[in-house]
């Protein structure tokens, strides 16, 4: 049996707006590596567009062909579509599918119906939980689609530059991926389903690694802390999407689906001077109707993102994914687990540097946070890409600057949009004791 | 002499396209109500309504109608449906109007103004929207979505259609439940700004429970569509020569409670739910609400913390004391056998369904402005009831106040008479007492500088701290008229004030810890505020207060604030309205 890893590198790989994270832990008898996400939705400028395959094929080279496990924390385009595959296999996720893999990890909200009975009674006995969270899923996804098609019809045409742009990137990231969630079942000799306390399954592929599940929760486990209920969270986007439809139909259309065929109508452009102001107001608020749709969706499934903890060597190592403050919630609602929080030694800042992604009163607590000149320093690691994800002026832009200042001013922060041009990865090692 | 007429009558249809006389085969449902008289403009444009119809998804604009004064009918209802001869063609003109938007347009403008009209009435002024323009946008055809909101930014109702499952299209338009709905929220809004702002889960449930219940009680209003429930035959009721009569045991409690209210309330629902996979739908919630048996931990339940959860208690409770009153109202009557004549029964439903309508509204005025709750709309409710009324001779305020208690609304703790459930009259305090001298009697009855000054010079009196901003947000003068004939006149001030403060100073400001989950950091905005109704000599009568050092209401405001992430700025109000089922969506 391998004894515990002495160190542990870590590669951040340049993806843009995405996460692409290897972890090669150092064995005596040799290292093991462990993906984090593979995906991207924005990759730099100065970036050719095989961009993906040069680092499916570098994670190949540096792994040796053979990976302990594969984590995709959910299934947003930024953080999975790395494993999509191409019908003349030049795809990066031909590449990964080559790699010899263990375990592949992902949210419980990813299990497939046959998976049902093997996720513990947390889930398998509501039914709600699954099946209608997944159908919720591929609501989310088509509603997604939907608004992306209808970006260039007579409905959205008219809308601000700026809500368009929004509206693009957060619904391109929400549209589904099939071809890598395909492929991500395929690839690994095991699945594993995570949600709070449950096992990660990668104790034995990654002898003295501990990995603790701090997220998602179950929908029973949400309950447990909320004072209110829905009663029925999970149909508001199958209604979502039949409107959408409508909606897509009629912008669309031209003379020949009129909704009252017979009766004159003035076909928008110029109208009359008083009913301009009160058409403008409509519209635009149509656009900014949709973007509050295609955000909601986007949060919640930033939130079915896995939070795990790593705990080696006396070493602690977060990695949340895109989880934002209502996933997040369960776990800190626990004293136990904000205890053990405190002293993290590398922290993967969650969904690329966002407001709400690094829960305030958790970041207060991390103890190893410091100047330049403290010892045993909070590492800080982050993907991400600045102008790809909201705004300035309403303090939703991504990277966040006020959280990036302190990332800057109290620890060791890597950040992928401060790479020099060209460069694949940066890495950081972690001595354990 | 040729006197101009104060009101039009115009076709409407009485709830919507799936509600007929006597089953799916007889005819449509068509009401003509009275709407104030004016010279409209194309849309129709009025005083107080502009109907727009732009359709944002197709981006087309639909020509207007356009009430010309040498229309066939000089009386302008371009929809009136001609009685004789004309049975044969009935189906016919009902097509012929569905398809037109311009019956469309004319089913909005009808409807708001009808329910603006009975605000006017009830309150004795002329009511304002909130956005402080003059004439509100209504869009019959926003969009293609299943969705109708009220959004104060944009001056406007919008309304959706959208294809049901059996591929008919549905119009939200032409559902009066919906416009009478949206266009309270409204009406609601100028009256009582705050109460969209996020505060205790019974504010945020009573717009939308208030909404409901004006919107029930309108149709209720309607002789047609009790009619239509009430009928068994595929005739529509009144039929010349004949008391239609109807077996006593179907008019008890409980069939009405089962036949009418949830026979209302489904189909209330089945046209926008137009199959079973949108649960959410608001036909859905009405029926949950009118099925909803007594019981006094609803409010207490989890269930029941979700703001549109919530408001169907108050919903259960309004129409629960209804449906007691209208029984008790028909065993008054007298009986053919072991039948009661139903048009009697029907006229009666009709008048508790006006009256409960016109307390419902009126007791706005006795709201304190912030932080609503459903125990303050029970005092208020009574007070402005005993107000005109002052002997319950009929019960209405001893059913009300049961009924309410028997859902676990209970009156406030502090402020209300223990017998009569109404607030305390104002009494004047001694030391120091209520100067009158310095301020203008007239100028009181509409200026907000000259009341102010009054509630400045008087803060000690009324016991308004000096260290908080005041604002004394509206003055409104009413004329309401009793039953015994003589006029009841009120000048109705409200007033608020807004703490800017920081968590860490929970303990010192409010009395109270500071939340879990809250930082010491944390700014907070909160709210106290009153009431105070002068008299006709311009006396103060009542003081209605919500206190800004209530413990009890601030704790629960900021530890549900907490619980909603709503801490921080709220969203506007278009977004409010229009997220109604995205909130849902969030759990």
């Amino acid at each position: 049996m391998a004894q515990d890893p002495t160190g542990v590198t870590i590669f951040s790989y340049q993806v843009g707006f995405g996460d692409c994270f290897l972890l090669r832990f150092h064995y005596d008898g040799g290292d093991r590596h462990l993906l984090i996400d593979f995906g991207t939705t924005g990759i730099p400028e100065h970036e050719e567009n095989d961009l993906m395959v040069r680092v499916a094929a570098d994670i190949e080279t540096k792994c040796g062909g053979m990976l302990a496990g594969v984590v995709a924390t959910h299934r947003h385009a930024d953080h999975i579509s790395g494993f999509a595959t191409k019908a003349d296999k030049s795809g990066s996720g031909d590449i990964i599918a080559r790699i010899d893999i263990g375990t592949v990890v992902q949210p419980w909200t990813e299990a497939p119906d046959a998976e049902k009975d093997s996720l513990g009674p947390e889930i398998s006995s509501d039914v709600r939980s699954l099946a209608k969270r997944q159908a919720s899923l591929q609501a989310m996804h088509d509603t997604a689609a939907r608004v992306v098609e209808m970006l260039d019809t007579k409905a959205l045409k008219h809308a601000p530059k700026e809500i368009k742009e929004r509206l693009g990137f957060i619904g391109r990231d929400n549209v589904k991926n099939l071809s890598a969630v395909e492929n991500l079942m395929r690839i690994g000799g095991s699945h594993v389903y995570a949600y709070h306390g449950s096992d990660a399954g990668l104790e034995t592929a990654l002898p003295g690694v501990t990995t603790r599940v701090l997220g998602p929760p179950t929908l029973r486990q949400t309950e447990t802390i909320r004072k209110q209920r829905s009663r029925d969270p999970d149909e508001y986007w199958h209604f979502a999407l039949k409107g959408l439809n409508a909606d897509k139909k009629f912008s669309e259309a031209g003379e020949e689906i009129r909704l009252f065929p017979d009766h004159p109508a003035h076909p928008g452009g110029k109208l009359p001077m008083e009913v301009r102001w009160i058409a403008k107001r409509l519209t635009e608020g149509r656009s900014q109707q949709f973007l509050g749709l295609v955000s909601a969706l986007d949060k919640q499934m930033n939130n079915t993102s896995l939070i795990l903890l790593f705990e080696v060597g006396g070493k602690k190592l977060l990695f949340p994914g895109d989880a934002q403050i209502e996933n997040w919630r369960f776990a800190l609602s626990k004293p136990e687990i904000v205890a053990l929080l405190a002293d993290v030694d590398v922290y993967k800042v969650g969904h690329h540097g966002s407001l709400n992604a690094t829960p305030r009163s958790m970041w207060a607590k991390f103890a190893k946070k410091g100047g330049k000149d403290s010892g045993d320093r909070l590492t800080t690691l982050l993907s991400t890409m600045p102008g790809k994800h909201g705004h300035a002026e309403d303090h939703t832009e991504v990277p966040r600057q006020s959280l990036l200042n302190d990332l800057k001013a109290l620890s060791d922060l890597h950040s992928t949009h401060e790479m020099e041009p060209g460069k694949l990865y940066q890495e950081v090692t972690i001595a354990f004791a | 002499m040729n006197r101009l007429s104060n009101t039009r009558k115009l076709t409407i249809l009485a709830q919507d396209p799936a509600v007929r006389f006597g089953g799916p085969e007889g005819p449509l449902a068509f009401a003509r109500v009275e709407v104030p008289a004016e010279e409209l403009g194309p849309g129709p444009t009025g005083y107080r309504v502009k109907v727009v119809d732009f359709d944002a998804s197709s981006q087309l604009l639909y020509k207007d109608l356009i009430y010309t004064s040498d229309a066939p009918r000089p009386k302008g209802d371009p929809f009136e449906f001609a009685q004789e001869g004309a049975a044969l063609e009935h189906r016919a003109f009902e097509d012929r109007l569905l398809a037109n938007p311009n019956f469309h347009a004319q089913n909005v403008y009808a409807i708001v103004m009808r329910t603006l009209a009975r605000f006017e009435f009830a309150l004795g002024r002329r009511v304002a929207w909130s956005h402080g323009g003059h004439q509100l946008n209504v869009v019959p055809h926003a969009f293609a979505e299943a969705n109708a909101f009220y959004s104060e930014q944009d001056h406007a109702l919008f309304f959706g259609y959208f294809p049901g499952r059996s591929g008919k299209m549905v119009f939200t338009c032409l559902s009066h439940d919906v416009v009478a709905h949206e266009t309270t929220h409204a009406l609601l809004d100028g009256l009582r700004t705050r109460f969209t702002e996020a505060s205790t889960p019974d504010q945020a449930a009573f717009h939308e429970a208030f909404a409901d219940i004006v919107a029930l009680l309108s149709i209720f209003s309607l002789p047609e569509i009790v009619g239509a429930a009430l009928s068994d035959s595929a005739e529509p009721p009144n039929r010349d020569g004949e008391v239609p009569l109807i077996d006593a045991e179907r008019v008890g409690l409980k069939a009405l409670r089962g036949s009418v209210l949830t026979g209302l309330a489904k189909e209330v629902g089945s046209e926008l739910l137009d199959g079973d996979e949108v649960h959410e739908a608001r036909g859905a919630a009405l029926r949950r609400s009118v099925e909803m048996e007594p019981n006094k931990d609803y409010l207490s339940m989890p269930d029941y913390q979700e703001e549109h959860h919530r408001g169907e208690v108050l919903v259960a409770a309004f129409m629960s004391a209804f449906l007691t009153l209208w029984d008790k109202r028909i065993r008054d009557l007298g009986t053919f056998g072991s039948k009661y004549n139903r048009d009697m029964v029907v006229e009666e439903g009709a008048k508790v369904a006006d009256h409960l309508l016109t307390m419902a509204i009126r007791a706005l005025d006795y709201c304190p402005p912030t932080d609503m709750d459903f125990g303050a709309y029970l005092a208020s409710l009574l007070t402005a009831d005993a107000e005109l009324i002052p002997e319950d001779r009929k019960g209405y305020r001893r059913v009300m106040r049961e009924t309410f208690e028997s859902y676990g609304i209970d009156l406030p703790a502090i402020g209300c008479h223990v017998e009569e459930g109404t607030w305390c009259p104002f009494v004047e305090p001694a030391d120091p007492p209520i100067t009158y001298a310095r301020t203008n009697f007239a100028s009181m009855l509409t200026d907000r500088d000259e009341v102010f000054r009054f509630v400045w010079e008087n803060r000690n009196a009324l016991g308004i701290s000096e260290r908080v901003p005041i604002e004394v947000d509206s003055v409104r003068s009413s004329t309401r008229q009793g039953p015994d004939g003589f006029f009841v006149k009120e000048t109705v001030v409200t007033y608020v004030q807004t703490l800017d403060m920081f968590a860490a100073e929970c303990k010192v400001l409010l009395g109270f810890e500071r939340p879990d989950g809250m930082s010491t950091k944390q700014r907070l905005e909160v709210f106290g505020g009153g009431v105070i109704v002068f008299d006709q000599y311009g006396r103060i009568k009542y003081h209605i207060v919500h206190s800004l050092t209530d413990k009890d209401r601030q704790l629960r405001r900021l530890e549900y604030l907490v619980d909603m992430g709503e801490i921080a700025p709220h969203r506007g109000l278009r977004d409010r309205f229009s997220a109604l089922h995205m909130a849902r969506a969030e759990g």
